[in-house]
Order: structure tokens, then sequence, then C-alpha cells
């Protein structure tokens, strides 16, 4: 064999291994439309904590590349695949929860402890969407963790399909993802169209003082009563009440600020990543991804839908005085805080002197304690 | 004392060993890597944790047991092969055909012999004390079914009458290495949609726990908000009568607005944001040296390179 032959050979393998020459159309999809999140997160920031490490991970998940080479997220051995991991095994979503625990305060419920109800209302969306799914041929398990993206919240909707329905879960969790960033769209006309204007002026009391104390006991309690109702939402409910005695004790400062800042970012930005990385162009773009991303969007209508309705029904048996403006209504799905935030966007917009959010934030916290006590519920149903 | 404490939890993972299954007459069933097939009996371990069955013993003859003088007799399952290891709610299987020296899981006597005992026993590395023993049916000799415990370890059940009734049985599946339970049924999410199609019954299971869980922790909080409120006025009638006098004369008890909310709370992060921690009271003086560090100087870590003059 001549140089030439050799150089030519060299250069036609080199050139097989390149992205160029594996590429297919999915592939060009896909990468687009991590693009699209990317930009989304710059320019709207919508979420960019998280869209941006997703949308990378799409563009890295469908760089084509020959199989083997122990590349790819799917790939046994593969560095991508043992961060994949923590996704498959559900570890990152309770570490996650952690620090959500660690961040959040829950004096806004405590004080006005009957908001709690707004966020199991909300679950609604949950399983109005579980019904939807089973009605268009999804099998159980595949019902469940498409219907938990109604809880609104990308954890939670990881951790359960890992569990019941690891092939969609790179869909599931896009979908939960893409619909947290839009609930400033989503849910302002649903909000609209299911209030009077008298509703959405009404004037919430102020929340009292809460103690100390009581903030301490708090997570204690709700580890207990809800650990022992639903064991199966132990990971996340443990480690959410877990975060959140961490930084109500006021003794563990340092544990609590490592688990709500450095700890949280590290476990975002894996899991955002590696979920990115997991929506390859040959498993994602099915029909069942749309399908998927329908129902989604289904189930957090319902959901904003079943806490604004939930509210309305509850203010019939409130005194004068002490009624909830169901503007607050929909901050039951969780996505914390958006969903809070849009609850006080939309208050300001009919009273400019009608702050909601210290109110939404209470409805909020409590729909992330009722997503998590509906994925332990599904989980112990179906798993 | 750290040793006795290691020497009892080594006990307590040991005695999760369970012999689970086993069959004499293989004439067509699991072969050996010899391709033969001989009798096999399976060890179940139950715990929840990796438990090494190595030095342990094997018999069909516990003569010796409580004096440990039975030994030189037994099998002893060598220490050093990693297959001796038995996972977590995992099975190993050894075969009976009394040639330990085809490899580790080949034992040294083979119950299908004339004389043989109904018996296998295991026997932890001690000699003395008894692990675990399954005794069998002559039948077992003769029969193509294997015998074990229909749950894997689960030595008794409950029968009709309330009564505790061992759990073997003749299982209808061979399972070397694997669970005795052979569920050909649908698995849980069949079942739960066989009986509620749509799944409007869990729907509503569902929504009422979470409503339940959620409205007693509203309860318990409300309860718990009024006490810890009544505290608060209960103190609040201490207050000296002239200070509740000076107070009464200048604020008013009213729903504050959100303007006002907002703009205390800024002034209290104004304020505690800025305040100093307490100060130590020594004075230094920090001088303004440059930082050396040897670590960073490219003439000391880089080689000297000679040059020619």
């Amino acid at each position: 064999m001549g140089f030439f032959e050799f150089f030519r050979d060299g250069v036609l393998q080199f050139l097989s291994y390149t992205g160029f020459a594996n590429c297919e159309i999915g592939n060009i999809i896909m990468i687009l439309v991590g693009i699209v999140f990317i930009a989304l997160a710059i320019v709207k920031e919508y979420e960019p904590m998280l869209l941006i490490p997703i949308g990378f991970g799409i563009i890295i998940g469908n760089i084509p590349f020959v199989d083997g080479l122990q590349i790819g997220v799917y790939e046994n051995g593969s560095v991508l695949n043992y961060l994949y991991f923590g996704v498959l095994k559900g570890v990152y979503p309770p570490l996650i929860f952690l620090g959500i625990g660690a961040m959040t305060d829950f004096s806004a419920l405590i004080s006005n402890p009957k908001l709690i109800l707004i966020g199991a209302a909300a679950q609604l969306g949950i399983f109005g969407a579980y019904i939807i799914a089973l009605f268009l041929g999804f099998a159980p398990t595949d019902a469940a963790s498409i219907a938990i993206i109604g809880g609104a919240d990308g954890p939670t909707a990881i951790f359960l399909s890992s569990k019941l329905a690891p092939s969609l879960m790179g869909a599931i969790a896009i979908s939960a993802y893409s619909y947290m960033a839009l609930v400033p769209v989503i849910q302002p006309p649903i909000m609209k169209l299911l209030t009077t204007k008298k509703e959405r002026l009404i004037k919430m009391r102020p929340p009292r003082v809460v103690s100390h104390r009581e903030k301490v006991l708090f997570p204690l309690m709700c580890i207990l009563l809800t650990a022992f109702l639903v064991p199966s939402g132990l990971p996340l409910l443990g480690m959410l009440f877990f975060g959140n005695l961490l930084k109500e004790s006021s003794v563990t400062k340092r544990l609590a600020t490592t688990a709500s800042g450095p700890m949280i970012d590290i476990v975002t930005i894996l899991i955002g990543l590696t979920v990115g990385a997991s929506t390859q162009a040959s498993t994602f773009l099915r029909v069942e991804s749309i399908l998927i991303f329908g129902l989604g969007a289904a189930s957090f209508v319902i959901a904003t839908a079943g806490g604004v309705c939930f509210v309305k029904i509850f203010n019939l048996f409130l005194k004068e005085g002490n009624k909830i403006n169901p503007l607050i209504g929909n901050a039951g799905v969780s996505a914390v805080p958006d969903s809070a935030r849009v609850s006080q966007v939309e208050g300001l917009k009919y009273d400019k002197t009608n702050y909601l959010l210290m109110h939404a934030m209470g409805p909020n916290v409590a729909g992330v304690i009722g997503s998590a006590v509906a994925a332990g519920i599904l989980l112990s149903f179906l798993y | 004392m750290l040793f006795s404490m290691s020497i009892s939890m080594f006990s307590q993972t040991i005695n999760d060993l369970k012999i689970n299954e086993m069959l004499i007459d293989n004439v067509d069933n699991f072969a050996d890597e010899y391709g033969r097939h001989v009798p096999w009996v399976e060890i179940f371990n139950s715990a929840y944790n990796s438990v090494n069955v190595a030095e342990c013993f094997l018999t069909n003859d516990t003569t010796g047991l409580y004096n440990g003088s039975g030994v030189k007799n037994w099998y002893r399952i060598p220490k050093g092969d990693p297959l001796t290891l038995i996972a977590q709610r995992s099975f190993v299987v050894f075969y009976m055909d009394n040639v330990p020296k085809y490899g580790t899981f080949h034992v040294n006597f083979d119950p299908s012999l004339p004389g043989s005992s109904n018996y296998v026993a295991l026997i932890s590395s001690n000699g003395k004390t008894l692990i675990d023993i399954f005794e069998f049916p002559e039948i077992l000799r003769h029969s193509s079914q294997s015998y074990g415990y229909f749950t894997d370890g689960i030595e008794e059940k409950e029968d009709e009458n309330g009564n505790m009734v061992s759990n073997k049985v003749f299982l209808d599946y061979f399972t070397p290495g694997s669970t005795n339970f052979v569920d050909e049924g649908l698995t849980k999410a069949e079942k739960v949609q066989a009986r509620d199609k749509y799944g409007f019954g869990l729907a509503i299971i569902a929504m009422v726990t979470v409503f339940s869980a959620l409205a007693v922790i509203y309860l318990l909080m409300k309860i718990f908000g009024k006490v810890a409120r009544t505290k608060f006025k209960l103190r609040k009638t201490k207050v000296p009568n002239t200070l509740k006098k000076e107070s009464q004369g200048n604020v008013e008890e009213e729903d504050i607005t959100g303007e006002e909310s907002a703009a205390l709370s800024l002034a209290l992060h104004l304020y505690f944001t800025n305040q100093h921690e307490k100060e130590s009271g020594i004075i230094t003086i920090d001088s303004s040296s440059a930082h050396f560090s040897p670590w960073s100087q490219k003439h000391l870590v880089l080689k000297q390179v000679n040059r020619k003059r």
C-alpha cells in the first residue's frame, strides 16, 4: 500500500468517525431545540438555571458519534453514563429536595395553615392527567409518570419516572421543566377565566408573626405525618423536611448554607445536563413525546383550575375578612416560586396595593409537599 | 470490645443465611460447570446486606457439632473466592457431588448415596454454631421436583385455620440461583388497571389521601397556632401599665398596607446587613508586603536548560 492510499484511507476513516458523517435529521432538530432552550433562558430569562444546563445537555446528547466508544449517556462505562446514574436511580431529586427544604420559609403556611389545602387541591392536575393518559392507551406506570408533570415539580417528576417509566424520563423531565418555565404564560388566562373581578380584588389579612418554636416543630410534624401515611414518598419528603429543619433549627447554619447553596447548585447542574443529554433524537423524537407534551399541558391547566376553583368553593365557608383571594389558587401547583410570582403580578394588575406574594407562598410550598405525597401514593400503587 | 462487637455483627449477618431449595434426583435438570447433573442445594441470603459464606461448613452429618470435633469431616467453604460473597437477597448454589476438588461449590458429601441422612446443615466457621438445618422427606431422593421454601427463607406460614405450618413444599419450578416464588400473574400496575380501567378509583383514593395528609397538618398547625397566640396574649398582659398606656397612645391596632410592609422590611434589611459584628477591641497592623510563593515562580518550578556560551 502506497503512502497516498494510506493517507486517503486514514482521512476517510477519520471522517467516518466525525459527527458530520453520522448526523441525522433528528440530531439537527434536537440540537435546534437545545439552542431554543438556551435562547429562552438568556433572552427571556425563563428558568435560566434549569434551561441552560438542559439546553446544553440536549446539544451534548445529540452530537452524533459512532457507537461503542463509551461516549453517549446510554453507553455503559461512559462518563455521562456515570453522571446519568444519579438520575436513573433517583439520587439527584432527593438531594435537590434537601436544598429546597433548606431554602424554603414555611412561615406563610404556618401563619395561615388553611392555605395548605390549596396545595392539596392543585394535585387534581396529576390525577386528571392520569385518567386522560389511561384513556389515550398509556400503561398505568407510563400514565402516572406523565401525570406527575402536573405537580410542576421537576425533581419529583424525575424521581417518579425513573422508577415507573425510565424510557420516558427524558421527555417527561423536559416537558415538566418547559411548562414550569412557561407558568407565567399558561396560568394567567385560566386564572382570569375562572374568577370574577370582585374576587380578584379580595384583600387578605397580613400573615401573623410565626415563632421560632413553630418553625422548628413544623418540619418534624410534617415528616412524621406524611411519611407514616405515605412511606414511599420518604426519599423526597424526608429530605425536604430535613433541609428545612437544618434551616429553622438555627444551630446548623453551615449545613443549611451548604444544602441550599453549593450542593443544590452542583446537583442542579448535573441533573440538568444529564437529563438534557438523555434526550437523544432516537429515543426522544417519537409520537409518544408529543403526547407527553400535550398531557403535560393538560395536567398544568387542570392543576391551576383545581387550585383556583378550590379557593372559590372554600370561600363560601369562610367569614368576610377571612376570605382568600382566588388568584393565589394557581400557586398550589408548586413551581416554586414562579407560580406565586404569577399570583402577585396578576393581583397587582387589578389592585396596585394588593400584594399577594406572601400569601401565595403558602399554597406554593404546600404544593411541593402535596406533589411529593402524590408521587408516593402513585409509587405505592404501581411500583 | 470492638472485636466482640465485630464478631457479634458478623454472626448476626451470617445467621441470615438459609438453605432454601434442593434437588437430589437430578436426571436432566441443572448442570454444573462440567455439564454433570448432580444433586444441588441453594443457599439464600435473606439479609439486606452482602454476606460472605466462606469458611462456613456444609454437611449432612452434624456429629460433633457442639464440641467442634466434627469440622474434619465437614466441607469447609474455601475463602478467597469472590463468588462466596452473596449479595443482599441473593442466592448461591452448591453441588452435592462428593468431589470437592472440582471447585469451591462442590462439597464433600452426596445425599443420594445409601445411608445418607435426610438433612443438610450449614454451620458457622467456629464449627459449633448451627446456622441452618434443612430437613427433607425421603421421597425427595426419587422426586423429579425440587424441595424448598415456597417463599424464600420463610420457614413457616399460616394455614386456613390460623395454625403455623411448614412453608416447605415440592416446587413447581426448579429455581437454582433465583427466587423460589415464580409469579405467573399480572404486575402490580396491571392488577390495578384490571380493577380500575380508567383510573377513577385511584384518582379518588389518591386525592382523598393527599387531602387527608395536608388536612391533618392544617388542623395541627391551627391548634398549635392558637396555643402560640394565647401564650402571646398572656405575655402581653404582663406588660407594665405605664408602658401599656404609652403604647396605646401611639399605635393604632390596624392592618398595615403592603407598601408599609415593604418599607419596614427594607429598613430592617438595611439595619441588619449594615451593622457590625462585635469587635475584638484589638488593633493590629497588617504589613503590606507582596505575597510571595515559590510555587508561582516560573524560574523555580521549571528545569533550567544549560545554554552553550
